[in-house]
């Protein structure tokens, strides 16, 4: 607010029609390349297309960068006072426009050209171990593969009997689930509310919280499809697409009466859909839905649902403690009723696949082996490079009840993908729209935390799915064809659940167990699959092992030194130039009104 | 005494689309002009609009027909251009191309034929681009591809200078900053002593001046409504700042995906009252609409010159504008107030405007003055002359470029010439484009071959002199405004 002053007016004298001064090079031109770096992270103009290094971080630059990193706002200040300078004769230059300079309009400025550039200001410098640490969630997911497809081959050679193979996989699997439910109930019991947890739900999405009460309120009274405007104007402002919003709507009415009639007929429908040839791709979107609805009603009486996980996640535990109308023997009610609820709806995945089987055997008769192995190696590919590794969609898992019944919610959406597929690969013209809709399957019934990035793991998801089917469908008996889809579900739709929340939820131990158990279990199948088959097993099986932990040592490693290596190139520019971050705090204040 | 030059002004954006850019051009050509230049515009067809067309002041355009790709920029082809350019060029006796925008395919192209066919080329750069993600990095190598062999850039303020040379590797003292201007005749303020205009229906009173302690104070705001113009900010801002300050109003105009939010927001809180909202305005209804505040806010988020504020202080408002890219440069601190792009210093801000003005602190009738005497289009077009008397050797090398740059050439720019311009020979230019990355340089190479082979193949197919030479219109005495620079 400086004072409107005569100074304006003299600092814009017509002076410009008067030839410039003189221009010395030193005034104007770098005389060298080296001779004005005096700070080392200024970037000077020739840095731009010299081939440089930039600098590596030495302690100075690092405390430099963080604390120019502090500094969010690295705009130029206290600089446009021109009334500091006006005495002088010559005019120091200023980086004004309105101001008449004395200087040519080429002339740039050694003290304040790029004063405010930014070298890799936000860089964090990567540590080797934890950097192997972090890559073993894809080793785990490369060996889970590994074994699948040795699995496979296994089955396919007739090596394997597939009976065992699902039968140690279900085993396997209902182990795990085992053990995830006694660590659910560990955290429900050990903690309830417990604000880490739940400060970790909110991690990533503290809009939840915010638009939590107001529909809260609206369920009360209103009808259903007020609501659901309510809310889905809400979520925009929120960014939160509608399907969570409107499908966690479904929740609200099974949340206040605790039994749920419509879930095995909802379930049972849904996946039985899919057997009809013609209406496949048609219904195969009711099946969603109706797996959504089925999810949210297993796990009603404590509102913890899948397809609104993160929801439930915060509600599982905070309703408790918000309405406080969930005394810890309702909780455990509930558990039982979820445990139960995930049995049956497991049961019911066994029998579909046992329906299924027969058509997915002949499924691609007319196709020959070659596409199929083609097919289904880019399909595990894409499943390799898409699958959702930051594990953030379920590092918001709630600590409620709605674990458990995760894991059913998955396994029905594996169904129903399964079903999509079939319809993929039959009918030709409905590809697009049954894949969509598959992909949106997913989306919308496993959705969680993760808005956006949650249509690329459902891809991975259902292109490994689809890859099982199509290897399913060259096996020759339906016994096969019906364990092998029965594990790829255990492996690709519940074994992943398992593992993030192994590592996020559980010490790194089990996680570090894990990892040495599925290297080692993908090594020794390796091994025995390209072993001679009257050899003696163990001894390839043993050198598989050997082999596979070198190679996952050597990758994990040698990707890890890579990488920091490569951080030498590393050359972010940041500068007035780029669109500020606006810093907005009150956007809750009128989301909750 | 400098000669006059023929100019070719290469941009895809010209009128009947509205914009700075286009503005720009059509300033600085009529100004141009007025000095004696002959100027002509070269674009792509727009809709209903295609052939020569003659402006005021016999301004040519000439709209060539051009697939048009994505928000009026047309589509890159590298060579397709060639053979109508350079017919154009050939008949209006070009020397001087001046492209302008970055996103312009058309000027790019331009620019690369020009300098096949021997002419100077001139850029001038009206937008900051990042560094970080994928389109950024790919504009900024077809920039760098283009920029190699220009002789001369312009940017509109120092930041957007900073990021051109960053961009296109080029050498600093061959750019030059030229600011935007406006018509200062067409944004002032309210004159109390005529009869009001019809913008101001009963309910909306005048502005008061002198103001009192509750007078209504109205916030105007004129942008698009995008997220680089900060409509989040603003959507989370104006109701703190109409509960902290009563006795104020806001008037809105301009439309975006984000107005929805503000029109949300009004509901929400209820300020049908106190927030209008006018939906997208003409450039011309802008001034209409600033005379009617007394503040202008401007909460954008990156920007390269901020021509708006310019105007709003023009029209006497006061402003208050966040403190991103070009924008401290443009205007003195006694004509703003700024902000960081954080909602807390926005409303902060806003409340220092509103209490100085409250306090008849700022002195806001001299603005209009003031902004006349430092933007004005005759300054810039006198500082493009400038630069185009630099590249075409007018001045000399020591004058434009510094004193010694002469004999320190070698460590700067080793194929400049020995006239102090950039050499047009094939060996020169390929070793500029070269120089642009591993894989890119050798593909910048192949095209600039291309181009020469296509030139050639032009020259032998049609050649000169059997283009027509088009008369010209009749040029303005060129007019002695003081001494000419040089």
């Amino acid at each position: 607010m400086a004072p409107p002053s005569g100074l304006h007016q003299s600092a814009i004298p017509s002076d410009f029609e008067t030839p410039f001064p003189p221009l010395v090079r030193s005034s104007t031109v770098p005389a060298g390349l080296t001779s004005h770096r005096a700070d080392p992270s200024h970037l000077a103009p020739e840095d731009a297309y010299g081939s440089f290094s930039p600098p590596r971080r030495s302690a100075p630059y690092d405390s430099l960068a963080h604390a120019s990193a502090t500094d969010t706002h690295p705009l130029r200040r206290g600089r446009k006072d021109p009334s500091r300078s006006r005495s002088r004769r010559r005019k120091r230059f200023q980086k004004l426009l309105w101001v008449k300079q004395s200087y040519p309009d080429n002339y740039t400025d050694q003290a304040t050209f790029l004063e405010n550039l930014q070298r890799n200001p936000r860089v964090r410098p990567y540590d080797f171990w934890p950097l192997v640490a972090d890559s073993t969630v894809i080793v785990q997911h490369v060996c889970s593969v590994i074994i699948f497809i040795v699995c496979f081959v296994g089955i396919f050679q007739e090596r394997v009997s597939p009976v065992s193979v699902v039968g140690w996989g279900s085993f396997a699997t209902f182990l795990g689930w085992l053990l995830w439910d006694w660590w659910v109930t560990q955290e429900t019991q050990g903690q309830p509310g417990d604000d880490d947890a739940r400060g970790r739900m909110m991690r990533g999405g503290r809009a939840y919280r915010d638009y939590q009460a107001p529909r809260r309120q609206d369920s009360s009274g209103l009808d259903p499809s007020m609501l659901n405007a309510s809310t889905v104007s809400i979520s925009s402002i929120s960014n939160l697409p509608s399907a969570a919003s409107s499908t966690s709507n479904l929740h609200q009415e099974p949340q206040r009466s605790t039994n749920p009639p419509g879930v095995t007929t909802a379930d049972g429908s849904g996946l039985l859909v899919p057997t009809h040839a013609h209406s496949r791709s048609a219904s195969s979107i009711n099946s969603i839905t109706s797996h959504a609805s089925a999810a949210a009603a297993n796990s009603s009486s404590n509102t913890a649902t899948t397809a609104a996980r993160v929801i439930s996640g915060s509600d599982g535990p905070g309703a408790s403690t918000q309405s406080s109308s969930s005394p810890p023997p309702t909780a455990r009610n509930s558990r039982t009723y979820v445990r139960l609820s995930t049995i049956k709806s497991a049961i019911l995945i066994y029998f579909t696949l046992l329906g299924l089987s027969p058509i997915l055997k002949s499924l691609t008769r007319s196709t020959s082996s070659d596409s199929i192995w083609a097919m289904s190696f880019w399909l595990l590919a894409i499943n390799i490079f898409f699958f959702d590794y930051s594990g953030s969609s379920w590092a918001g898992t709630g600590t409620g009840t709605g674990n458990a019944s995760a894991g059913g919610a998955t396994t029905a959406t594996g169904t129903t993908t399964t079903g999509t597929t079939t319809t993929t690969t039959t009918t030709n013209t409905t590809t697009a729209t049954a894949t969509t809709r598959g992909v949106s399957g997913i989306n919308s019934s496993s959705y969680s935390s993760s808005n956006k990035r949650m249509p690329v793991s459902a891809l991975s998801t259902n292109a490994a799915l689809m890859a099982s089917t199509v290897l399913a469908s060259r096996l020759p008996s339906t016994g096969q064809v019906f364990s092998l889809t029965l594990f790829s579900i255990e492996v690709f739709g519940l074994f992943p659940v398992f593992r993030q929340y192994a590592r996020h939820r559980r010490s790194w131990r089990y996680h570090a167990a894990l990892t040495v158990l599925l290297v080692l279990g993908a090594g020794a199948g390796v091994g025995m699959i390209l072993g001679d088959e009257h050899g003696w097993p163990w001894k390839k099986a043993v050198l598989g092992m050997v082999v596979g932990c070198l190679m996952a040592a050597l990758a994990m490693g040698g990707c890890s030194w890579w990488l920091i290596g490569l951080q030498k190139y590393k050359n972010e520019i940041y500068g007035p130039w780029d669109p500020a971050r606006p810093i907005i705090i009150s956007r809750r204040h009128w989301d909750d009104e | 005494m400098a000669s006059t030059y023929n100019i070719a002004m290469v941009s895809d954006f010209f009128f009947p689309q509205p914009g700075g850019v286009e503005s720009h051009i059509y300033q600085l050509s009529t100004k141009l002009r007025d000095r004696g230049h002959k100027v002509i515009i070269i674009t792509h067809a727009y809709k209903g609009r295609t052939g020569v067309r003659y402006l005021t002041n016999g301004l040519k355009v000439y709209h060539v027909p051009f697939f048009v790709l994505y928000r009026s920029a047309s589509f890159p082809t590298v060579f397709s251009f060639f053979p109508i350019f350079r017919n154009i060029i050939l008949r209006e006796r070009i020397d001087i191309v001046h492209g302008h925008a970055s996103l312009s395919s058309l000027c790019h192209e331009a620019i690369l034929h020009a300098r096949t066919m021997g002419l100077r080329t001139v850029y001038t750069d009206h937008s900051l681009f990042g560094f970080a993600d994928a389109a950024s990095i790919f504009a900024n190598k077809i920039l760098k591809f283009s920029l190699s062999d220009v002789d001369h850039v312009i940017c509109v303020s120092h930041t957007c200078k900073e990021n051109t040379v960053l961009r296109a590797s080029l050498d600093p003292l061959m750019v030059s900053v030229i600011p935007n201007a406006v018509v200062a005749e067409n944004f002032k303020p309210l004159d109390y002593s005529k009869p009001l205009p019809a913008s101001f229906r009963p309910h909306h009173p005048p502005p008061a001046r002198p103001l009192g302690p509750h007078d209504m104070i109205t916030i105007v705001v004129i942008s698009r409504l995008f997220y680089n113009k900060g409509t989040d900010l603003l959507t989370a801002a104006i109701p703190r700042i109409l509960e902290n300050h009563p006795n104020t109003r806001f008037i809105i105009a301009g439309d975006g995906p984000k107005a929805i939010d503000l029109e949300q927001m009004i509901e929400q809180n209820v300020l049908q009252d106190r927030v209008e909202m006018l939906g997208p305005i003409r450039h011309e209804e802008v001034r209409d609409v600033m005379v009617r505040g007394h503040v202008y806010l401007h909460p954008s988020l990156t920007e390269a010159f901020g021509t708006v504020i310019v105007e709003a202080a023009s029209c006497g408002l006061y402003v208050v504008c966040t403190q991103v890219g070009g924008i401290p440069e443009v205007l003195p601190s006694h004509m703003t107030v700024f902000a960081k792009p954080e909602e807390d210093d926005l409303v902060a801000a806003t409340g220092r405007a509103i209490a100085a003005l409250r306090a008849n602190k700022v002195r806001t009738e001299l603005f209009h003055e003031q902004v006349k005497s430092m933007y004005s289009w005759t300054n810039v077009a006198m500082r493009t002359e400038r630069v185009y008397n630099g590249i075409c050797g007018a001045i000399s090398e020591a004058e434009f470029y510094g004193y010694d740059a002469a004999n320190g050439a070698g460590s700067w720019s080793a194929t400049r010439g020995r006239s102090g311009v950039q050499s047009f020979a094939l060996i020169d230019r390929l070793k500029r484009y070269y120089g642009c990355g591993i894989w890119a340089g050798k593909l910048f190479c192949l095209c600039v071959i291309v181009d020469y082979l296509i030139f050639l193949f032009l020259e032998l197919c049609f050649p000169r002199d059997q283009i027509d030479i088009c008369p010209d219109w009749p040029r303005k005495e060129r007019k002695l405004d003081g001494k000419e620079p040089g």
